[in-house]
């Protein structure tokens, strides 16, 4: 074979010695009927079939594949999704094995697209039985295919992580044969990566929809966050282009992760040392742009997601066309980078600033301003609201003032208990001036006359030209990461906590 | 009216000497207020009229009864944000560290660094958040290649000394490995032994050519390299936008940029 990794070339980790039950994981192609029979405890290795092994399916991979293709196809499959973010977990080293988690999240480095590298994201495998309309990876597209074992994938985490290049692992994969199959894979190697490789650094996994659910029970014993796509806000959408997917078998695993998460909380509350179920929450992302849904539609539902699924994330990918199919836009069409933009500055709203979907949107204004980011936006519609006293406003309050970000106003609450502030120390707080200058007085002053006037303020924010993380020319939308957020919860809410009230 | 400058060395010891002595000047010279007193870190160019100049010596007795003072009095969240500013590598860094501790502690506020409107505070603030940032930006950026004998190996080349906070990070990621960081700007190299305590060494010979890279090292490079490639959208390759992300500055010491 001329896999490096399996030759024992490659490997610069060595994994601890391998149980006699541990080993027993390592079979792999048993067919998904039996290992989900019966109530497994967490943790216990699946039923193994080891004479069965190999001849289930037919891959088409072929062994011949050197790690470095299968990484270049794995990846180049991978890609198309969105999250690749390492936050929501503070796992301090145990002093013996490798690997700890930090609240913030860590980006490792930038890739070409301006995107974030935080995880090794790869696809277990792009072999899948469905076809969706806008995946690469469908049925019905004739790509190379292949698929990793769990030991490669071990072995390049864990060198990856070690070299300081990656934070850990991201695993997805394609239907291979049915979800519950293709999720028992994941499950062995994420068993392997955290109990023979003792792997502690951070895993989010994916979850397929239609998984029996006591493999996604014990997968987020392993994993820190789980993701399942929602893939279209709308299930007509869905019905369209994902014609395997339906809304409600995606509905339900994460309505079981979030019970599981629950459940974990309340059993960390009785006992010290429970195992935690996903403990860095679960994310979700949808296609923006394949579909002809409204931003005041996508916002309400991420909204739902967020209150009534209790999601930590919302992704929202802009549609970029990679097969020719007559239900989906042309592949020439521009990806819709903009709007994506404005949609993640609105979910930041929603999770960071406490605004509400319908303060930014409503029925008879579908969609997001393109010239004025949303919340210069709500300002404008709002300016019986203001002007805002500095010195005086509540946390809310100063939040909702444009210009003022969530470290700017936890400063100025803090800083102010000890004595006023002037616009001089603003500026130097962080508060964009230029900007916050119509909106807020301090001490009973404005910075400058201005008139409280919506057209004058439009005319004024417009000629300073926002910065957007592509170009203007509306043909080379580029993708944001202004907001691709290596650094989710603590870069916002600094070591501590979030203030509450000034 | 006359004023009075102490020059210390430039390390976190030096300044806190020169903090110690500040307060022992005053209180010698009979002074009425700390407003007169300033420390840096360097003899000025040009000397100014009315000011009298004072050599500091470091002497670690002092640092010490300087550090364990305020980390009793002000908390240890004031006194990250005072050892951060004082490994920036801001001229005037002294003086305002300096300031702060005087107000912090006349009042025996612990949340002296959260008052922003004192212009001693902000320039604290302004030298620690760069210095901080630059931590951040380390423990993203930084790439340990394996020695043939094992060993991690890592280069990075700072503006801000901030070794000492990037140690723990790595020692508590990977307790079961040998590594060394060598931060060139200082010369100075960060050791963890395997299950052992980490520390700083500075002074050692060093030729980085001498080094000999394991067998696999190369080939994890090359594929590290090809994730990094493989990973972008070609409909949304910005280059612009990956600069601001992460500057050109940081690039030379890591493997997908060479």
């Amino acid at each position: 074979m001329g896999d490096i990794i399996q030759s024992g070339k490659l490997s610069g980790v060595r994994p601890r010695a391998v149980s006699e039950q541990q080993s027993i994981v390592d079979a792999q192609h048993k067919p998904p009927a039996q290992t989900c029979k019966g109530n497994r405890p967490h943790g216990a290795p699946a039923q193994s079939d080891a004479e069965q092994s190999g001849k289930e399916i037919a891959l088409r991979t072929t062994s011949t594949q050197t790690i470095m293709e299968k990484l270049a196809i794995l990846t180049d499959a991978a890609k198309y999704d969105v999250a690749c973010t390492s936050s929501g977990i503070d796992r301090r080293g145990n002093g013996r094995d490798m690997g700890n988690c930090a609240a913030a999240g860590i980006c490792h480095s930038f890739s070409a697209d301006g995107r974030c590298i935080s995880l090794l994201k790869i696809l277990m495998s792009n072999e899948c039985v469905y076809d969706c309309k806008y995946c690469v990876n469908r049925r019905s597209n004739d790509v190379p295919r292949a698929t990793f074992t769990p030991d490669e994938i071990c072995e390049l985490t864990m060198n990856f992580y070690r070299r300081n290049y990656i934070e850990g692992l991201f695993l997805s994969s394609g239907v291979v044969n049915n979800p519950s199959y293709t999720m028992e894979l994941i499950y062995q190697t994420l068993y392997k990566l955290r109990n023979v490789y003792r792997f502690r650094g951070y895993v989010h996994v994916k979850g397929i929809p239609g998984t029996d659910p006591r493999l996604i029970q014990q997968i987020g014993f392993l994993t820190d966050r789980m993701s399942v796509n929602l893939e279209l806000p709308t299930a007509e959408g869905l019905e369209k282009l994902a014609p395997n997917k339906h809304r409600k078998t995606i509905l339900t695993p994460m309505r079981q992760i979030q019970n599981g998460i629950a459940q974990g909380k309340q059993e960390l509350a009785l006992y010290r040392s429970a195992p935690l179920f996903v403990p860095a929450g679960q994310s979700t992302q949808m296609i923006i742009g394949a579909t002809p849904e409204s931003d005041y539609q996508i916002m309400s539902v991420a909204e739902g997601l967020y209150d009534k699924f209790g999601m930590k994330r919302v992704f929202y990918s802009a549609y970029v066309g990679v097969n020719e199919d007559k239900a989906l836009p042309s592949v020439q069409t521009a990806s819709p980078l903009l709007r994506e933009h404005r949609l993640y500055q609105a979910d930041w709203l929603l999770r960071f600033y406490q605004f509400r979907v319908d303060e930014l949107l409503s029925e008879k204004h579908q969609n997001f301003n393109v010239l004025l980011d949303p919340k210069c936006d709500w300002a404008l519609q709002h300016l019986e609201q203001f002007p805002v006293e500095i010195n005086r406003a509540d946390y809310q309050m100063l939040l909702r003032v444009p210009g003022i970000g969530v470290k700017s106003a936890q400063r100025i609450c803090k800083a102010r208990r000890s004595g006023a502030l002037n616009f001089d120390s603003l500026r130097k707080i962080g508060v964009v001036l230029k900007r916050a200058l119509y909106f807020i007085t301090c001490n009973g002053k404005m910075m400058y006359r201005t008139k409280l006037e919506e057209d004058y303020i439009t005319r004024n924010l417009l000629a300073e030209h926002e910065k957007l993380p592509f170009d203007r020319d509306a043909m080379t939308y580029r993708q944001l990461s202004l907001f691709d957020d290596g650094q989710e919860n603590a870069g916002l809410f600094g070591q501590n906590q979030l203030i509450r009230s000034g | 009216m006359e004023e009075y400058v102490l020059i210390c060395e430039d390390s976190t010891e030096g300044i806190l000497t020169g903090v110690y002595e500040a307060y022992q000047f005053k209180k010698r010279m009979g002074i009425a207020s700390h407003d007169v007193i300033h420390l840096a870190v360097r003899e000025p160019e040009t000397q100014r009229l009315c000011t009298q100049y004072e050599q500091v010596q470091t002497d670690y007795a002092k640092a010490e009864k300087v550090t364990n003072t305020l980390a009793r009095q002000l908390g240890s969240e004031a006194w990250y944000r005072i050892s951060m500013a004082l490994v920036s590598c801001f001229e005037d860094k002294a003086d305002a560290v300096y300031h702060t501790i005087v107000l912090g502690l006349g009042q025996h506020d612990r949340n002296i660094t959260d008052r922003l409107q004192e212009d001693c505070v902000q320039r604290t603030f302004r030298c620690a958040r760069a210095s901080d940032n630059e931590l951040c930006h380390m423990k993203q950026f930084l790439r340990f290649a394996e020695l043939r004998s094992g060993m991690l190996y890592a280069k990075i080349d700072t503006k801000h000394h901030i070794l000492p906070f990037l140690m723990p990070h790595f020692a508590d990621r990977l307790p079961a490995d040998n590594f060394v960081i060598y931060d060139e700007s200082t010369q100075t190299f960060g050791l963890h032994a395997r299950y052992k305590k980490w520390y700083l060494m500075r002074g050692a010979d060093f030729d980085e050519d001498r080094l000999v890279y394991s067998d696999v090292e190369a080939e994890y490079q090359e594929l590290f390299k090809r994730f990094c490639d493989s990973i972008a959208i070609e409909a949304r390759i910005n280059p612009k936008l990956q600069m601001n992300m992460l500057p050109l500055r940081f690039r030379p010491n890591m493997v997908e940029f060479r």
